[in-house]
């Protein structure tokens, strides 16, 4: 297979032209999520970027959805817009033939057939879908773009994924320590918040602002920090 | 040859019997037809198998990487089937998990495992779970594993060469006794007894071989099962996590057990070596 | 010449491994990454002389490698250079340009001058061919009065009142575009450096951290390090002190000290 194709034209210098059909990109981001007992948090950091630059300081990537879980994408952000904007259609189709709001769990499973219906090409997002499930505990789904997915208790990915997850498995799942302490939501919030502002020290594609989904049985209440903006 | 993939041409032409949707908005269309055969986007290039596969190797400049690396095992004996699988995924040098769930409950008396592309498996033994419901619906008696295997077999099949990537074991009990199957994406399906699948499968069967035979007791072959799984999690870096274990009955599939193999490891420290002379 | 024989180096770089790399890398076996200073460097020229400023984020990819390095380099006692681009580079052409006007000094018993550094800069990055990735922001202050340079890593150079170089240049520059005066006080032309570095280092991904400046004039050089500092870094929410029991214990063992009681004498004869 040859990438490159003669230029045709008057000028005498034949200059090689690429014409590949390319239409990923990476807009970096970290995004994620912890469930607890009877919360469950996710979080996003808001900036957007592309090589060197930043699109914007305040693009949420995090989405609430409107059967109550929330959905953090990252990866390329003009596919997770796509994607939201179809699974929110498919919220309300459910609620039309059902007269009911769609389980987190059963959200989960169509969220995994959505991304497998572009399996030839794939949306490029990575997902973490966290809420409350049937019983009201905190449940974390996190998503491959083609859409294998798996329930878990804490899980972070995006551009500083890789920084944070040890972290969280210390921190939130207490691997190599002896003592495990009750998982509050304040204790919750604050290893949130450390692991984004610890992030956005040595990740460049990290900062701006961290947007926070804290969700109970009461609802869910929005909160912003703001993060470093170098 | 030129490549003219960025020319707009609509279906690729690989598979002619899908229903052919235009825009995203008809995929998730809510009539029947919708259901009736699994449809999939496709990008619009000439050649949709080698954008695919650019967009998944090294050159691709945003790659999409797909959760591999594994080592299953399933075998008969004479108390029916052992299935024991790892439970890590692997994304490049980066632990993706340490949880997955690679024994996929088919059905109540159907198992399947994981091996290759996650999605892949997951999904086509999910579909494959669906089909068998409604073959039982239709005849009123339970789908026999060789023609549950033979439906995944002749489903991804369908899809060669596009890229999909599975090496899967069909485990169950049927009419015929307890019965093993193994079917992957080339489109290979084969009956045995004992099979190991996955970047550890050359460890994993080291083990088995050397301790197996068909008249083990349901202990002994739970036990060889595990240090199977065991031995490859420690030679093989693309494996890891915990051992995961099925037994297959006449009555079907029940969970045996799950260990962190950091706990076996220390466990079977503990054990006296056999000596080498 | 035998396969094996070993050689004293005898300076200037080895390519020993040139061919074998490139079939590696060929082979698909990529060499490792190498700590770039994707950088917001800049000078611009005031009444009474010249102020150098830069950032201070180095980066190995998307990590930040060092959060506060030092990009403002010396050349001689009049004379500065900030360097962008490979970190390792920047350091040994500065370093090596540094001392030969040392040992110039030294033979001509004067002051170097700017063209001096510049035209030793060009020539050797223009040796090279670009292989040496340094771009960078010459300034001193010599009998000519002050000047400044930038040097691209082929050795091209630009003479000019007000420079900007690095990832960060376009950021920085817009300021200078819009701000820059001709024979401005020192205050002004240090706060306008310090706006310029700081327009890289919120806008630029591969600047951040501080602004490093350096004031030359005839009667010598103000170096301020970390001359603003907009990047502290908020208290943490926890403290995450491990407790004992972190690590697992395989083996332990208790030894004393050896203790002599009785023994010979030493041997002395």
């Amino acid at each position: 297979m040859q990438m490159y194709e003669e230029q045709k034209s008057s000028c005498p210098v034949k200059v090689p032209v690429e014409c590949r059909f390319s239409p990923y990109t990476d807009n970096g981001g970290t995004t994620l999520a912890i469930a607890g007992d009877d919360f469950c948090v996710i979080a996003g950091d808001t900036r957007q970027s592309e090589g060197y630059s930043i699109n914007s300081r305040y693009a949420p990537k995090v989405y609430q959805l409107s059967n109550g879980s929330v959905l953090a994408t990252g990866g390329m952000y003009a596919d997770g817009v796509t994607l939201v904007k179809m699974i929110e259609q498919r919220l309300e189709w459910y609620r039309h033939a059902h007269d009911k709001q769609m389980s987190s769990g059963a959200l989960a499973q169509m969220l995994s057939t959505i991304l497998y219906h572009k399996r030839m090409f794939p949306y490029y997002v990575w997902n973490t879908l966290g809420g409350l499930d049937e019983d009201g505990k905190g449940a974390v789904y996190s998503y491959d773009p083609v859409g294998s997915y798996e329930k878990q208790k804490w899980n972070c990915s995006g551009s500083a994924g890789h920084l944070i997850q040890p972290f969280l498995d210390n921190q939130i799942g207490f691997t190599h320590q002896k003592e495990k302490a009750p998982l509050t939501l304040e204790r919750v919030v604050q290893v949130t918040k450390d692991a984004f502002t610890s992030a956005t020290e040595r990740d460049i594609y990290t900062g701006d602002n961290l947007e926070m989904f804290l969700v109970t049985q009461n609802g869910i209440e929005k909160t912003r920090v703001e993060l470093k903006k170098d | 040859m030129l490549d003219l993939s960025f020319l707009p041409s609509g279906r690729g032409g690989a598979v002619t019997d899908l229903p052919d949707d235009q825009d995203d908005a008809q995929t998730f269309a809510m009539d029947a037809a919708a259901f009736s055969h699994p449809s999939f986007v496709l990008p619009s290039v000439a050649d949709p198998v080698a954008w695919m596969k650019h967009q998944m190797s090294d050159a691709a400049e945003n790659r999409i990487k797909m959760a591999k690396g594994t080592t299953t095992l399933a075998f008969k004996f004479k108390d029916g089937i052992i299935v024991a699988v790892d439970s890590r995924a692997t994304g490049g040098t980066y632990i993706a998990s340490q949880s997955v769930k690679k024994i996929i409950e088919i059905n109540p008396y159907l198992l399947g495992t994981m091996a290759g592309g996650a999605a892949d498996c997951s999904y086509w033994e999910r579909e494959l779970g669906r089909r068998c419901r409604v073959y039982e619906l239709r005849n009123k008696e339970r789908i026999s594993v060789a023609a549950a295997s033979k439906l995944l077999s002749n489903m991804v099949y369908a899809y060669k060469g596009m890229g999909l990537s599975m090496g899967t074991m069909v485990v169950g009990w049927d009419k015929t006794g307890p019965a093993l199957f193994y079917v992957d994406s080339d489109g290979q399906r084969l009956k045995g007894d004992l099979f190991s699948v996955g970047s550890g499968s050359t460890f994993a069967y080291g083990v088995l071989d050397s301790g197996y035979h068909c008249n083990l007791s349901i202990e002994e072959a739970i036990d060889l099962g595990r240090r199977s799984i065991y031995h490859a999690t420690f030679r093989d870096a693309a494996s890891g996590g915990s051992v995961l274990i099925y037994h297959v009955r006449q009555d079907g599939w029940q969970v045996i057990s799950r260990t962190d193999v950091t706990e076996l490891h220390y466990q079977y420290a503990e054990e006296p070596r056999p000596s080498l002379l | 010449m035998p396969i094996n024989e070993v050689k004293p180096a005898t300076g200037g770089f080895s390519f020993d491994n040139y061919a074998r790399n490139t079939m590696l890398n060929d082979k698909g076996f990529k060499a490792p990454g190498v700590i770039k200073t994707g950088t917001t460097i800049c000078g611009c020229l005031w009444k009474g002389g010249l102020v150098l400023g830069a950032d201070t984020r180095a980066t190995e990819g998307p990590i930040v490698a060092d959060k506060n390095c030092e990009k403002i380099h010396y050349l001689a006692p009049n004379m500065y250079c900030c360097g962008a681009g490979t970190a390792a580079d920047c350091d040994a052409t500065t370093g090596l340009i540094s001392s030969k006007l040392e040992l110039h000094r030294l033979h001509t018993g004067r002051q170097s001058r700017v063209v001096t550094a510049m035209t030793m800069l060009e020539q050797m990055l223009f040796k090279y061919q670009g292989h040496i990735g340094c771009a960078l922001v010459l300034g001193g202050v010599d009998i000519n009065g002050p000047q400044l340079y930038t040097i691209a890593p082929h050795g091209s150079t630009d003479k000019l009142p007000y420079v900007t170089m690095g990832s960060g240049s376009l950021a920085a520059m817009a300021i200078f575009e819009s701000r820059w005066k001709k024979d401005m006080e020192l205050e002004d032309a240090m706060e306008l450096v310090k706006d310029a570095i700081s327009a890289g280092i919120f806008n630029d991904l591969g600047s951040g951290s501080n602004v490093d400046l350096c004031v030359i004039t005839k009667d010598g050089v103000d170096y301020r390090r970390g001359y603003d500092r907009p990047n502290e870094r908020v208290q943490k929410e926890r403290s995450y002190k491990l407790k004992p029991g972190a690590s697992t214990v395989l083996t332990s063992s208790f030894r004393k000290y050896v203790e002599v009681l009785d023994g010979d004498a030493m041997d002395t004869s």
